[in-house]
């Protein structure tokens, strides 16, 4: 279970302090950082994107950018959702030499110089000037500075659940889906991003009163037990008590759900932990924030929203002192207007859009739903109403002030008379922008509905709900049944032969609205106030003004994503949580279309910014590292070690030419426990190895083992391996390390299309450890292991067996890459490490050496024995990499095979062929082959051989170039050196050793 | 300043000499340069906006470091092309020439690298080799000697390759073919084009027919189904990319990196942000619908290289759709099936970096009905005659 805070009431205040801008701040323990600011009159806590402007807290919910800081050496972190901790360092961004006093301000008043886009029109010409230009831009760009000291520190991690149910947001909605949920007998996970539980009810006492006053007769509770005495809701701290403690519910809190993805798989993001939650059903609860109006300096410090102002007032604590100026269009402004003027201070008016807010002959009463909040007069005399004048059919024109409000410009929607109030706040309420974007990432439908001035679902994605404000039920009482509904259904949907749940589901109805929405038709002045005023911004991210967007409209980007590309606007760190809702309006509004018309841009993932860090989780150095079973006997003799995918192998232990000799003259082994191993078996194994490889297995007797190459579809070389047959109807195959992984999709890929094929495959890679004994005395040595006969009689060159080697059953293949008596053990990987000391103990009196893949490197290259994917290309078949004789075309059918014929047919084009070159010099690996200047071929692989005395590689030359004898020319550091084409292998071009 | 239009909207006339399928950076490319060659009467067809589709999502890196002579030649053309295009289409398209690296992390990576160097220097094309210290001088935030479990052995370094605004590519050629007198017709979808004795004559919209002897399909994700509606199966198989970027930081990195091994690529736009990326996802798709996975795996490889950017985030992930051939090359000119249908198809995941030079020269094939020499390699028939360009880089194994 996952740690949970419920009801832990701000313990009593004892004082903290940190550190802002090299200042020190106290305090509250408990309180944001940023409330903490507000508390010490620290108003600008940033400077905007472009123009430097100074910026203050606005909606206090980690949505806009306004408050983004520096803390602890994490750049762009938003301090209005990080609590203050002791000694915290608290730095503002993008601002030289500071944020109070910041020089690049200059950008602000060359604002005409620097109209939308005004970059693709200038410093093109001449051509040197972009260069010089950017170098600047590159100086100034940007937020936040990386932390090349701390960056990588934290611990991250990563989390991995489960459930029938996700609920996605603690408000009234949630926490009523989630009991309602439980209760009908399903697991529920709730994930909310606060630290407790109740949504906007945390900070808006009002609405939590509220929330308690729902039709009872039609609640999914009404006959459960805990039901309160006066025959309404419980409590908001009742509510999330019995959510809290309700056995089939895991409250995370502090956790963000930033995507949706396919198959309603969750990614949670909590503080440094990643989850990831696979939910049967999900149903979005997750509200709303405010959205801000479009006016003249809307931006500057002092301008708030009124859910920001009641998060500082009634969670951090804070107080507002001076005047303030409500700015509204709904009860929100009023109840805002109240809680502060409770709080002490003065307000100096409420704005309200409407023309005509319902009104009586006494006066203009304030509703939420059916509750009255008060009746307000132009000169009310109640204490709580007291002084507060009411401005209907007006709106904010302008904000005053140079670094922080000092008034307030108010007019008719029309624009004129203006008059200036005096204020230090403009508080602004009006209206909200549904946070629906995981419902969008999931592929429900949403349209635009003017009556409700919100986008709202019109169809949703399968095994998903919404609930709450995002279906715009902003009145709690409608939030609960709406809540209580979507959680019925979502565990109807997992228990549909529950009839009693049907009948609970029937009995809430159809939600309806208790209170009207109260905004009349939407005009766009509910976004935008009428001025023609230039810095009136719709993107605080970006600084784009309402003038920006009309103007790139103008020029012809008048497509919401078009629009957004070019203007910038919504794409900084807010992501258009704020600007969204206003660009869209005034999009349609310029381009003459309806709201529902100029549509939306896409919602993609995260949902808020996610650190890389959360997303790598504990895999910072990601790839595992896997290790034989001999791993530590290697390292103990000293072997020098080197990465093969995933693997670590030995690449050389002593020197490569002492374990090239112990080879050639003597013994020597090689752990192989990395190739890839395959156990197949069935009545029609041979059926589908004809079909995957172009080598013939029909006629490959038990007991033999036979060398072989996959090819895909067009014939192109995929990887190599042999194949051992154990028994009629039991194969033993392997893979090259590299390409294990792959060979077992591709198998299982053509198998997944044949069931009626009896072929029962097994991935056994991991399960043998394998060593590869050769040498000429190697026969000798595992003798000395074996009572098996391996007399070249009884065990020719290519059988295949299993026997008992140091007492463990193996299976042994005789076969010889590096080109010597040889035998491939393959053991039980627990007994790995056993055999192969064994071996070397057994091996000593020869002077046995374990050897590398350097020194295999050079032996195989003797032989002419190639690696696919090091000689071969995705453009290699295996006729022209000189294993024309694998290729068995009269075969009846195998992968390739059209492709293959073919290529036979046409001839070879390029070859892969061995050649010694004439010097001895070792040219590195992809030196050119060049045939009158021109690109002939490359080199594959090359290096010293001892047994040519002089330098030989394979290389891919044109065909007409691929005769034995013939010279051809490699490019070595610009020179050409001349190197003759051999056809036969370098070292026993007979194979007598190989075979005795 | 006087804001001019960027583009008009026009009726869709009844007929036009030359109809383009997708307005993205290759049909409006090869658009603006018929017009530059004199023939005006020519019509792009966008069903959404112009530069929605892959146009619109890549990561805007351009550079010539091919592998094969046909690749690198034809790529170097499009650089160079790049080059002056501010100039030429008199807009700021931002190329940001500030070097592209490919790390090496094992011998076979340098191997591959070095053939590359090889090759490219043989034709002329700046790119060569590096080894850590310079690749640290060059990248100094990249984790190049610190811990890593595969560490950076050398890289291919291209000083030519860099990051461009894409978005401004495409408006810059689409006011091009407008003031040239094209006409660029967004929100038009082709439901249909109509072949009479195998020649075309129309293609048919959501706005009406239009006849024309010349069509070229020059979309991404959809090819092969505009192909189709010709009766031409071309060898396509369409797969997501997806790419991602952070919120914007104080610019410190000017090089594009790219790692095959770690299967990521990166680099910072003059905004400050990083754009990310990896290859394409394993299965095909239609599906523009971004992945958790794509995220962590990105995230995760990225940190490989800068580990200090552990607590720099995540804006937004996408998805782009890339037509995938067999050789990871592209298919340009006609079939002789068809006589009038051409394509500029199968643009996988390089399409972006190509566009000038496949639109100049896609333009010249339809003015003089003669395939350029740069293009004779990337015909279709390439696929019947075995003659692949193969810029698949061969699949990593060990022995």
């Amino acid at each position: 279970m996952i740690p949970q805070q419920v009801d832990s009431k701000i313990p009593p205040p004892a004082t903290i302090e940190f550190e802002f801008d090299g200042h020190r701040v106290r305090a509250e323990s408990g309180q944001s950082v940023a409330g903490a600011l507000h508390a010490a009159g620290e108003h600008i806590v940033s400077r905007s994107f472009k123009y430097h402007r100074p910026r203050g807290l606005l909606c206090m919910s980690g949505r806009c950018p306004n408050c983004i800081c520096t803390v602890d050496g994490t750049p762009n972190v938003r301090i209005c959702t990080q609590a203050a901790k002791p000694g915290m360092i608290v730095k503002s961004q993008n601002a030289w030499p500071s944020v109070k006093f910041d020089l690049l301000r200059i950008f602000d008043k060359l604002h005409h110089f620097m109209p939308v886009g005004f970059y693709y029109k200038r410093m093109y010409k001449p051509r040197w000037m972009w260069p010089v230009w950017e170098k600047f831009i590159r100086r100034i760009a940007g937020l936040g500075t990386i932390n090349r000291e701390h960056g990588a520190e934290g611990v991250y991690d990563k989390q991995n659940l489960f459930t029938d149910v996700a609920v996605i947001g603690g408000g009234v909605a949630g926490l009523n889906a989630a009991l309602a949920a439980a209760e009908a007998g399903v697991s529920v996970t709730l994930i909310d991003e606060q630290r407790e539980l109740g949504g906007h009810l945390r900070h808006d006492p009002e609405l939590a009163e509220l929330s308690r006053m729902a039709a009872p007769g039609r609640s999914a509770f009404a006959d459960s037990p805990s039901r309160t005495a006066e025959g309404g809701h419980p409590t908001v701290g009742d509510l999330i008590r019995r959510v809290s403690e309700h056995p089939a519910i895991t409250v995370i809190s502090s956790a963000g759900v930033f995507g949706c993805y396919e198959g309603n798989y969750l990614g949670i993001q909590q503080g440094q932990r990643m989850i990831r939650l696979r939910a049967a059903q999900v149903i979005v609860a997750t509200g709303c924030w405010e959205r801000p109006l479009v006016f003249e300096n809307n931006d500057l410090p002092g301008v708030m929203l009124a859910s920001g102002v009641q998060r500082l007032l009634h969670l951090d604590h804070c107080q507002f002192p001076g005047e303030a100026v409500v700015v509204t269009d709904n009860a929100q402004g009023y109840r805002v207007a109240k809680q502060l003027k409770a709080a002490g201070t003065r307000i100096t008016a409420i704005v309200d859009v409407r023309d005509n807010p319902p009104e009586t002959a006494e006066g203009i009463p304030i509703h939420q739903g059916s509750q009255l909040l008060g009746v307000f007069h132009p000169a009310d005399s109640r204490p709580e109403f007291e002084g507060i004048r009411v401005y209907r059919g007006h709106t904010v024109v302008s904000a005053r002030g140079t670094r922080h409000v000092g008034g307030v410009v108010i007019a008719p929607l029309s624009g004129h008379p203006r008059q200036t109030l005096s204020c230090r706040w403009i508080v602004q309420a009006v209206g909200f922008t549904p946070a629906n974007s995981l419902l969008y990432q999931n592929g429900c439908k949403l349209r635009y509905d003017e009556s409700v001035d919100q986008a709202i679902v019109i169809q949703h994605a399968p095994a998903m709900y919404s609930a709450g404000a995002v279906n715009a039920l902003h009145d709690p009482r409608d939030a609960v049944l709406d809540g209580q509904r979507a959680g019925l259904a979502a565990a109807a949907a997992l228990r549909p032969q529950d009839v009693e749940l049907a009948q609970r589901i029937g009995q809430i109805g159809l939600i309806g609205r208790t209170s009207p929405i109260e905004r009349e038709a939407v005009a766009s002045a509910h976004y935008v106030s009428p001025s023609g005023a230039k810095k009136k911004f719709v993107c605080l991210c970006e600084d784009v003004t309402e003038k920006d967007i009309c103007d790139a409209i103008d020029e012809g980007y008048s497509n919401i994503e078009t629009l957004k590309r070019y203007s910038t606007v919504s794409m900084g760190p807010c992501q258009g949580k704020m600007c969204q809702s206003a660009s869209i309006a005034i999009c349609a509004r310029h381009n003459g279309q309806s709201i529902a018309e100029t549509g939306v841009t896409t919602a993609r993932p995260p949902e808020q910014p996610l650190p890389l860090g959360v997303l790598a989780g504990r895999a910072l150095h990601f790839s595992l590292v896997r290790r034989t079973p001999m791993h530590a006997w290697h390292e103990k003799a000293g072997a020098k070690m080197g990465d093969a995918g995933n693997w670590k192998r030995p690449q050389v232990y002593s020197s490569v030419a002492q374990e090239y000799e112990a080879v050639r003259q003597r013994v020597g082994v090689i752990d192989v426990s990395t190739l890839g191993k395959i156990d197949l078996r069935g009545a029609d194994v041979v059926k589908f190895l004809e079909f995957i490889y172009p080598n013939r297995f029909a006629n490959l007797k038990v007991g033999r083992v036979r060398y072989g190459v996959i090819c895909d579809d067009a014939g192109i070389l995929l990887d190599d391996g042999t194949i051992a047959r154990l028994g009629d109807e039991r194969f033993f195959l392997t893979t090259t390390t590299g390409n294990a992984d792959a060979i077992d999709s591709w198998f299982r890929w053509w198998l997944a299309g044949r069931p009626e094929w009896d072929v029962r495959m097994t991935n056994v890679s991991g399960s043998y450890a394998a060593m590869n004994l050769a040498g000429p005395r190697s026969r000798e040595v595992l003798k000395k292991l074996t009572d098996a006969d391996l007399s070249s009689d009884a065990m020719p060159y290519l059988a295949a067996s299993e026997c008992t080697i140091a007492g463990v059953s193996a299976i042994v293949l005789r076969i010889g890459f590096v080109g010597e008596l040889g035998y491939e053990i393959h053991v039980p990987s627990q007994f790995g490490l056993h055999v192969w000391e064994a071996i070397m103990e057994a091996g000593r009196e020869f002077s046995i050496a374990p050897f590398g893949l350097e020194a295999q490197r050079v032996l195989r290259l003797e032989k002419k024995h190639l690696l696919p994917g090091i000689d071969t290309d995705a453009l290699s078949n295996p006729l022209e990499a000189d294993l024309p004789w694998i290729v068995k075309l009269d075969k009846e059918d195998f992968i390739g095979k059209e492709s293959l014929a073919r290529a036979q047919q046409r001839g070879d084009r390029n070859k892969l062929i061995g050649f010694r070159l004439s010097e001895s010099v070792i040219p590195d690996l992809a030196s050119l082959v060049l045939c009158d200047g021109k690109l002939g071929g490359r080199i594959t692989s090359c290096g010293y051989s001892p047994a040519v005395g002089g330098t030989i590689g394979l290389a891919w030359v044109p065909a007409n170039l691929a005769r034995n004898g013939q010279t051809i020319q490699v490019q070595v550091n610009g020179r050409l050196i001349p190197a003759v084409v051999q056809d036969e292998p370098f070292y026993d071009p007979s194979g007598s050793k190989l075979k005795s | 300043m006087v804001s001019q239009r960027m583009w008009q909207e026009h009726e869709l006339k009844d007929q036009y000499d030359v109809v383009i399928i997708g307005g993205g950076v290759h049909g409006l490319a090869t658009a603006y340069y018929l017009t530059k060659l004199g023939v005006r009467n020519i019509a792009v067809l966008e069903a959404k906006y112009v530069g929605f589709g892959g146009s619109g999502r890549n990561t805007a890196i351009v550079r010539s470091n091919y592998r094969t002579p046909e690749g690198i030649a034809f790529y170097d053309l499009s650089v160079k092309l790049y080059e002056q295009l501010a100039a030429d289409l008199e807009f700021n398209v931002m190329f940001s020439q500030h070097g592209h690296l490919t790390l090496a992390h094992n011998e076979k990576g340098v191997t591959g690298l070095t053939e590359r160097a090889n090759t490219n220097q043989l034709m002329g094309v700046n790119s060569r080799i590096i080894f850590p210290e310079e690749i640290q001088r060059i990248v100094p935030d990249l984790n190049v000697f610190g811990h890593s479990r595969f560490p950076i052995q050398a890289a291919l370094y291209h000083p030519p390759g860099g990051i461009i605004r894409h978005d401004a590519v495409v408006w810059a050629f689409a006011r091009g073919v407008d003031r040239g007198g094209g006409h660029v017709h967004q929100k038009t979808e082709v439901t249909g084009i109509e072949v009479q004795n195998g020649q075309v004559e129309a293609v048919v919209t959501n706005r009406g027919r239009i006849k024309t002897k010349t069509v070229l399909n020059a979309t991404a994700g959809y090819a092969g189904l505009i192909s189709r509606m010709v009766g031409l199966e071309i060898p396509i198989e369409t797969h997501p990319l997806q790419a991602a970027v952070t919120e914007p930081l104080k610019p410190f990195l000017n090089s594009v990196i790219v790692s095959s091994t770690l299967h990521v690529y990166v680099s910072q736009t003059d905004r400050g942000e990083l754009v990310l990326g990896a290859e394409v996802d394993d299965h095909a798709s239609y599906s523009l619908r971004g992945t958790l996975a794509f995220l962590e795996g990105a995230a995760t490889h990225l940190l490989e290289l800068f580990p200090h950017l552990a607590n720099v985030k995540i804006l937004r992930q996408w998805a782009g759709l890339c037509d995938m051939t067999p050789d990871y090359s592209p298919i340009m000119g006609g079939t002789p099936d068809v006589k009038g249908f051409l394509m500029t198809v199968g643009w996988g995941t390089y399409g972006f970096k190509a566009g000038p030079a496949s639109g100049k020269l896609m333009a010249e094939l339809i003015v003089s009905g003669k395939t350029p020499k740069t293009l004779e390699p990337f015909a279709l028939t390439r696929f019947y005659e075995d003659r692949l360009v193969g810029e698949k880089a061969a699949a990593s194994v060990s022995h």
